[in-house]
């Protein structure tokens, strides 16, 4: 039986939102769902959740589904994108909100309450308004919260979106470590790439209400299932190219090796190639012209022109504007993806 | 911007603070009208308000605009509520179908509902003959009918800008939708209950117009003696004395009011 799972599930709302939308997800397993605005992550998560119903299909939490089941009777807690922190209440009181529902006893409660927050960091502000705490803050009370309640589930629904890129980083860590630690299912929502890439177990990439890939966040790097998913996850030249047969793609009118062979001889292909898995050498293959360099802390950017097309190259050694340069890549950087069968 | 304040002053002096000091006046005085040939200094008026009569009103308007304000509370907040949650897109209609009537004249209004609350009236004709003029009910049902708008915009205000998420956050944490409503959605409502509750009550602890038409002579309120006594008996005097007492209950309404709502968020 698996734990939660989402069969043939269909939201409208003027328009179809989410579309035969097919997932399971393991107990402890720190699941994010990827995708752009408006692609139906959210939605997913407040079906979940209980605030939205499935137009279509079901719902299944350890095999029972959830249909009739409201919000408030379902072992899920969620962390809202604002917060939604109760500004009439103070962090204590906001915290033992869901322990105070359960009728747990007075000492309980102050005992589970004063832990929680200690573990989030803010035990020094306990009677503290919400209104006069700090964004990551209130983040923290939000976390404690719902984690108080000791749920199944965590949905968190683009948690980090509002804090500063420093603070932002430090929580990925954080909730990682309490994911972990507590042994409790996250479900995570975001746009943010990089975020999904160091936190997640699993990424679910979405585009307009539809699944895209499902993998480790390894597999979602190195092997995108389509320009989709290329695209949105970091940075990425894509060729047209042919498949030759055994492990060779003819591209920008090269042969080159690759690792991958599932594949017809002479079938259309999108080639994948990502910026820092060019080599600049003398004896590469594709001669490409630079254009412009951009100096980004770490590495140049360098962009360059191959048979007018733009090329996107991250390399350590700066070369010059308007020289030629070779690239060569490594037959396992070479990445072949199926051409959406429209284009065939 | 200061000097902009000026006209502002200049009319509210006039308009506001010369009568109250004219009827300050009047209330420690004995004169004839506004003719003050002969006129002395007495709080004579004073040990006036300890007469049944006026004790009476009081109590009546305290009676009835408390009575009032609570059922309009009863039927205003859910109507509020209902607004505030709906996704229709009849929505600006509804809230126009309840501000156009206080458009009308108020006047107008009241003798809509005299003509029904006598025993012949249009109702006859589905076999309906009321009987209410004179009685609580009749000003009841008429005050609430006028003075309800007030009482819905303001908790409409208030409710329309309550983030749903809160309410989902409550339901998220195990709270049921009546619980949600006890510990989230009323606490959160307070200012909107606050202003409706003073704007209600205020019109109909001071309203004349309504008790005069419905209550068919038998029920005074307060608002009826001072008309009583500057119409017809001419006592300015006393009627100077009893409408600072009014002027003096509104303003410590308006106090409660600016402390629960600073922003005036509650008003429209």
């Amino acid at each position: 039986m698996k734990f939660i799972e989402f069969i043939n599930v269909s939201k409208d709302f003027e328009e179809r939102v989410v579309d035969n939308f097919n997932l399971y997800i393991n107990k402890n397993e720190f699941i994010t769902l990827l995708g752009p605005s408006g692609c139906g992550k959210t939605t997913i998560l407040r079906m979940l959740a209980g605030f939205e119903d499935a137009t279509e299909g079901e719902i299944l939490f350890e095999g029972k589904s959830l249909k009739d089941i409201p919000p408030h009777k379902r072992a899920i807690n969620t962390v809202f994108q604002k917060y939604a922190l109760f500004p009439h209440l103070n962090v204590y009181d906001n915290v033992a909100f869901g322990l105070r529902q359960k009728k747990l006893p007075k000492e309980e409660i102050d005992i589970e309450v004063r832990k929680i927050l200690k573990m989030v960091k803010l035990e020094g502000l306990i009677h503290r308004k919400v209104n006069q705490i700090s964004g990551g803050q209130a983040q923290r009370v939000a976390i404690a919260r719902a984690l108080v309640n000791k749920p199944q589930v965590l949905l968190l629904d683009e948690p980090l979106s509002a804090l500063d890129l420093k603070l932002r980083q430090e929580m990925q860590y954080e909730l990682k470590e309490m994911q972990v630690a507590l042994g409790i299912t996250f479900m995570f929502v975001t746009h943010d790439q990089e975020e999904a890439l160091t936190m997640s177990d699993t990424i679910v990439v979405m585009n307009d209400g539809v699944i895209q890939q499902i993998g480790s966040p390894i597999d979602i790097y190195n092997e995108p299932k389509n320009r989709f998913v290329a695209q949105f996850i970091g940075e990425s030249n894509i060729f047209r190219g042919v498949y030759q047969g055994s492990k060779q793609v003819l591209f920008m009118d090269q042969l080159l090796s690759c690792v991958d062979e599932n594949f017809t001889k002479g079938e259309n292909v999108d080639v994948v190639i990502r910026p820092e898995d060019f080599d600049i050498r003398d004896d590469g293959p594709l001669k490409v012209v630079v254009e412009a360099i951009v100096f980004k802390g770490v590495h140049y950017e360098v962009i360059a022109r191959l048979q007018g097309k733009e090329v996107v190259i991250h390399t350590y050694e700066s070369p010059t504007v308007g020289q030629t340069i070779g690239l060569s890549v490594d037959p396992y950087e070479i990445h072949l993806m199926k051409v959406p069968h429209e284009e065939v | 911007m200061k000097k902009f304040s000026i006209p502002y002053m200049i009319w509210m002096g006039l308009l506001v603070a010369v009568p109250i000091v004219f009827m300050m006046v009047l209330s420690v005085t004995a004169t004839r009208g506004v003719d003050f040939t002969g006129a002395f200094f007495t709080f004579r008026e004073w040990s006036n308000l300890t007469e049944r009569i006026y004790i009476n009103a009081f109590i009546n308007s305290f009676r009835l605009s408390t009575v009032v304000t609570i059922i309009s509370l009863m039927i205003g907040y859910p109507i509020a509520y209902m607004l505030a949650r709906s996704t229709s897109r009849f929505k600006s209609l509804w809230l126009v179908m309840i501000i156009v009537p206080t458009w009308s004249n108020m006047l107008l209004r009241i003798i809509a509902w005299e003509t029904l609350f006598y025993p012949t009236s249009i109702l006859n004709s589905i076999g309906i003959s009321l009987d209410l003029i004179g009685t609580d009910l009749a000003i009841i049902i008429g005050m609430v009918s006028i003075f309800l708008p007030f009482m819905i915009f303001p908790i409409y205000a208030v409710l329309d800008k309550l983030d749903v998420s809160l309410e989902e956050a409550s339901a998220d944490l195990g709270a049921s939708p009546w619980q949600t409503f006890f510990r989230v959605t009323l606490p959160l409502s307070t200012s909107g209950i606050v202003s409706g509750i003073i704007m209600t009550f205020l019109p109909s602890a001071t309203a004349f117009a309504i008790p005069q038409r419905l209550g068919g002579g038998s029920i005074l309120l307060i608002g009826n003696i001072i008309e009583n006594l500057f119409k017809r008996s001419f006592n300015y005097n006393l009627g100077a004395l009893l409408s600072l007492l009014v002027i003096a209950i509104i303003f410590i309404g308006m106090r409660i009011l600016s402390k629960v709502d600073a922003e005036g968020e509650t008003l429209i």
